[in-house]
């Protein structure tokens, strides 16, 4: 199921676990050295953003836009991964010795492994951006569920990290495997919606399904919100009659023809991690007749508002005002002391202004809102909410879902079975929204209900 | 430094009461004065109350208590004013020499010599005559705020943002916390010479009853939201014609809630975020075309706190100036703000003029709160014409909401509206939000 989701949201029909089953015993590997590690990680990093994504072109790619987006990947990858590596071994060594959290420090290495034989060389030919993108899918596939593993880690460990440390920690990781796996997930679909060089009957109505289709590799340039939103509703309130008997309903209000660049496996995470905290709510507070209102709200942009942001760009970086810039939050490293976040926005502060503001969702249900004591930590990755007898029960288990939280669950993005009732959805929610500059506001009405407010940018003219 | 031999002699036999203009030849510049006596009371600690102690204490009003009263106002005035006074004297001097901070600090100066020279309060006659004293002063402090405003506003090269709205958080809300002991204080006095009030003994039958000086126990959400809304329609159309269309207030929620608090800081507020709504629809609409959407207003309690959320389509926050929403120190509106903070009544007005604005809709209820009778500020601020934009509004609502431990906050959905979220505190145990002393002299 797993990789007929990826296919279906990349907009073609081969799956790049396919790619990895047929090609792994061809990937070389080259060994990490320390040294290795810590000169990649002394490089800064590219702050990405969707510009960048898209630039190569729309697919089918020329041969020379694929090459071009392979060597751009390559230039890209091996910091990232680098800081990674550095960061998880700033861990205390007894967190880093459990053995799933080793496990992930091992595949972290892995992935590095198999991009340094590429140190130095350039993507030429054809035949090596094909071994290349093998190499990607096999990146892809290895990481799939880091996000559960590291969470079962975090928890055995969690005597000797505090809470907060790991909120740090899991922040800064997280963002940075967004951009990661988008990199390399982007390369793929590019690919495969290229193939230049395969057989055109094969594969021809698979190109000519790109050509109509608004994707560029992961991106869809007409993603509309409404479309997913429904979709979503349609799968979480399948869950909700398994589970309660009881379906609420969702009212959509504003614009809801909108559409927006953006990236649907992301916004589906996000709206699927809301409405089923929604929907929950909702339904255990006796209030499933209610519908949950959405608001669909998309933000204007005028020439004018453009040029007034390029030229208020400079007074901002003097006052150090916050602003959503649009800057890759992947890029902040603790361990390497690298870019701070009003640094990386300074120099990106010129993409703000080719860029459309997006759009903000508003959900509103009356499903009691959530407690004060809930409220502090609800930003947390699910770690102060368990007693020992929970987590027992959960480290022990083969499975580490139990139940019918299984079922919640939702695969792909989130890269695992187990990341409901482990209070993931948020944090992770929220690192996705916040990727390209949007984020997620909470407003908890106790004793009424909740107002989210999911602000998205999107990319602009491509 | 020219200043320092100047009056120091002739300012200490001056009598208290008589405020001779203040003025120098050479600019600005606050005379010299010896600061030990400042000293001694920036050492002293402010004691924070809440309402429910003002409550309690002001339902069974004896002598002795109107006394006891007096003199806790008598003390934390010229200590809490010390203070303030402190954290003036700390801000970078060319701060200090702008005409309007220097105005306001000279106020505060006199007001802290006044109040510190009040002799202890031992009979119903000191009382009086402390009484007058505190209208008097109030009186005058009426300005603080426009004129404060535009201070900041002006000296914001030599101050950062970030200090000057530090600074106005602590002056204004040191300013709410001082008025509110005095107004408070004057209230109960006016409740013990009142003619049903017999001494010791609660009133059952009058409409005092519900009123502790200048609490009002029974605050309807309801009915505060519709005053206020009708008033902000009112003040819209005077703006924008008779003909335009404004849009639906819709209350919807616990409609019957009622909590303890202060009705003209509510008013206030709820005036401050229904008015923006109010504007932002109309002229977004254009005036008279079609329906506009209506603003939604939710009452929500809980048992410990009471939520207000106003909801409107008036286009949401512009992106440019969502980062200065709650500063004193305005960003790309700057010079447009203070045209027209200047413009406010009551800015240029002598004390001699000083005239208490008549309000809009006098309910026979309302005529005990303390707002209307001293002079309040606010009035003079929420009786401004509408498109007389100040951009203070939301940081000063947000000052008096957080004064008893509550909160606003905003949340914008670029181009369609905004949703404002207060959160009052119900039971009125919290105690007043004070910078303590602490977080003053530390170097």
């Amino acid at each position: 199921m797993l990789g007929l989701r990826r296919a279906k949201h990349h907009g073609f029909r081969l799956s790049p676990n396919l790619l990895f089953h047929q090609s792994t015993r061809h990937i070389q590997t080259a060994t990490v050295t320390d040294a290795d590690i810590a000169r990649l990680a002394c490089q800064p990093l590219h702050p990405l953003t969707l510009a960048d994504l898209c630039k190569h072109g729309h697919p089918p790619l020329s041969e020379q836009s694929l090459l071009n987006s392979a060597n751009f990947t390559l230039s890209l990858l091996p910091a990232r991964l680098a800081h990674r590596i550095q960061s998880l071994r700033s861990l205390p060594y007894i967190v880093v010795a459990n053995p799933n959290v080793s496990k992930i420090h091992g595949n972290y290495v892995h992935s590095l492994s198999t991009l340094l034989p590429y140190a130095e060389r350039r993507i030429e030919t054809l035949k090596d951006e094909v071994e290349f993108t093998a190499v990607m899918a096999d990146l892809v596939q290895t990481h799939n569920n880091t996000i559960s593993i590291l969470a079962r880690g975090f928890l055995e460990a969690r005597k000797y990290i505090t809470a907060k440390e790991v909120t740090r920690f899991l922040d800064e990781h997280l963002r940075a495997r967004i951009g990661t796996r988008l990199i390399a997930e982007q390369h793929i679909a590019l690919h495969f919606s290229s193939q230049p060089h395969n057989d055109l009957h094969e594969s021809a109505h698979h190109i000519r399904d790109a050509q109509e289709s608004s994707y560029i590799g992961v991106i869809d340039t007409a993603l509309k919100p409404a479309h997913i939103i429904r979709n979503c509703e349609a799968t979480v309130g399948e869950i909700c009659e398994l589970k309660y008997g009881v379906r609420p309903t969702i009212k959509m209000v504003g614009e809801t023809e909108t559409s927006i660049a953006h990236i649907p496996m992301h916004l589906e995470y996000v709206l699927t991690e809301l409405l089923k905290n929604s929907f929950r709510a909702t339904i255990e507070a006796g209030m499933e007749r209610e519908a949950i209102e959405i608001t669909i709200a998309p933000a204007p942009a005028t020439e004018e508002q453009t040029k007034t942001l390029k030229n208020k760009a400079e007074q901002m970086i003097h006052d150090h005002v916050g602003v959503i810039s649009n800057y890759d939050q992947g890029s902040v490293d603790y361990a390497s002391g690298g870019n701070k976040p009003e640094r990386a926005s300074a120099g990106n502060i010129r993409a703000l202004s080719d860029s459309t503001p997006g759009v903000t969702i508003r959900i509103r249900d009356r499903g009691g809102g959530i407690s004060p004591e809930n409220l502090t930590k609800l930003w947390d990755y699910g770690f102060t909410t368990f007693n020992e007898d929970e987590i027992n029960e959960k480290t022990s288990s083969s499975d580490p879902a139990g139940g019918m939280d299984a079922v919640m669950s939702q695969g792909g993005v989130g890269g695992g079975i187990s990341l409901a009732g482990l209070g993931y959805g948020l944090p992770l929610g929220r690192a996705y929204a916040e990727y390209f500059g949007g984020g997620i506001a909470v407003q908890s009405l106790w004793g009424w209900g909740t107002d989210v407010y999911v602000s998205l940018r999107g990319v602009g003219k491509v | 430094m020219i200043n320092i031999c100047r009056r120091p002699s002739a300012k200490l036999s001056k009598p208290a009461r008589c405020f001779r203009p203040y003025s120098l030849a050479n600019g600005n510049i606050p005379p010299w004065r010896p600061s030990n006596v400042l000293d001694e009371w920036v050492q002293r600690e402010a004691h924070p109350i809440s309402l429910r102690q003002l409550t309690f204490f002001g339902r069974t009003l004896t002598e002795s208590r109107l006394l006891s009263s007096a003199n806790y106002v008598r003390l934390e005035l010229p200590t809490r004013i010390a203070h303030r006074l402190r954290n003036m004297q700390t801000l970078p001097y060319s701060a200090l020499t702008n005409e309007h901070i220097s105005h306001v600090y000279e106020a505060y100066y006199r007001a802290f010599e006044t109040f510190r020279k009040v002799p202890e309060v031992r009979t119903l006659d000191d009382n009086d005559r402390f009484c007058e004293v505190l209208k008097t002063t109030l009186k005058e402090h009426l300005t603080v705020i426009p004129r404060l405003a535009m201070g900041i506003l002006e000296i914001q090269d030599s101050v950062s943002g970030d200090e000057c709205d530090q600074f106005m958080n602590t002056l204004l809300r040191s300013r709410i916390s001082r008025r509110v002991i005095a107004e408070q204080h004057l209230a109960l006095n006016e409740t013990f010479h009142s003619p049903w009030h017999f001494d010791g003994k609660k009133s059952g039958t009058a409409p005092e009853d519900e009123f502790v000086g200048e609490i009002f126990l029974k605050c309807n959400a309801k009915e505060i939201v519709e005053k206020c809304a009708s008033r902000a329609s009112e003040l819209t159309r005077k703006a924008f014609g008779p003909d335009v269309a404004l849009p639906k207030i819709i209350l919807q929620g616990h409609l019957e809630t009622t909590f303890p608090y202060i009705p003209s800081h509510l008013e206030y507020i709820l005036g401050e975020l229904l008015r923006n709504s109010i504007q932002a629809v109309v002229e977004r609409r254009g005036a008279g075309r079609d329906v506009p959407p209506p603003i939604e207003v939710l009452i929500c309690e809980a048992a410990q706190h009471v939520i207000i959320r106003v909801s409107d389509q008036g286009g949401g926050v512009d992106r440019e100036i969502l980062p200065y929403l709650w500063s004193f120190a305005k960003g790309p509106r700057r010079n447009k703000r203070l045209q027209n903070l200047g413009k406010v009544p009551r800015l240029a007005a002598t004390m001699q003029e000083l005239q208490i604005p008549p309000s809009s809709d006098p309910d026979s209820a309302e005529a005990g709160s303390s707002g209307e009778k001293f002079g309040s500020s606010l009035a003079s601020l929420s009786g401004r014409r509408p498109d007389l934009r100040l951009g203070i509004g939301l940081p000063m609502s947000r000052i008096y909401a957080e004064y008893w431990a509550g909160s606003l906050e905003l949340h914008s959905l670029e181009g369609y509206g905004c949703d404002a979220f207060l959160q009052i505190s119900r039971l009125g145990n919290k105690n007043e939000v004070l910078s303590t002393r602490a977080s003053m002299d530390a170097v």
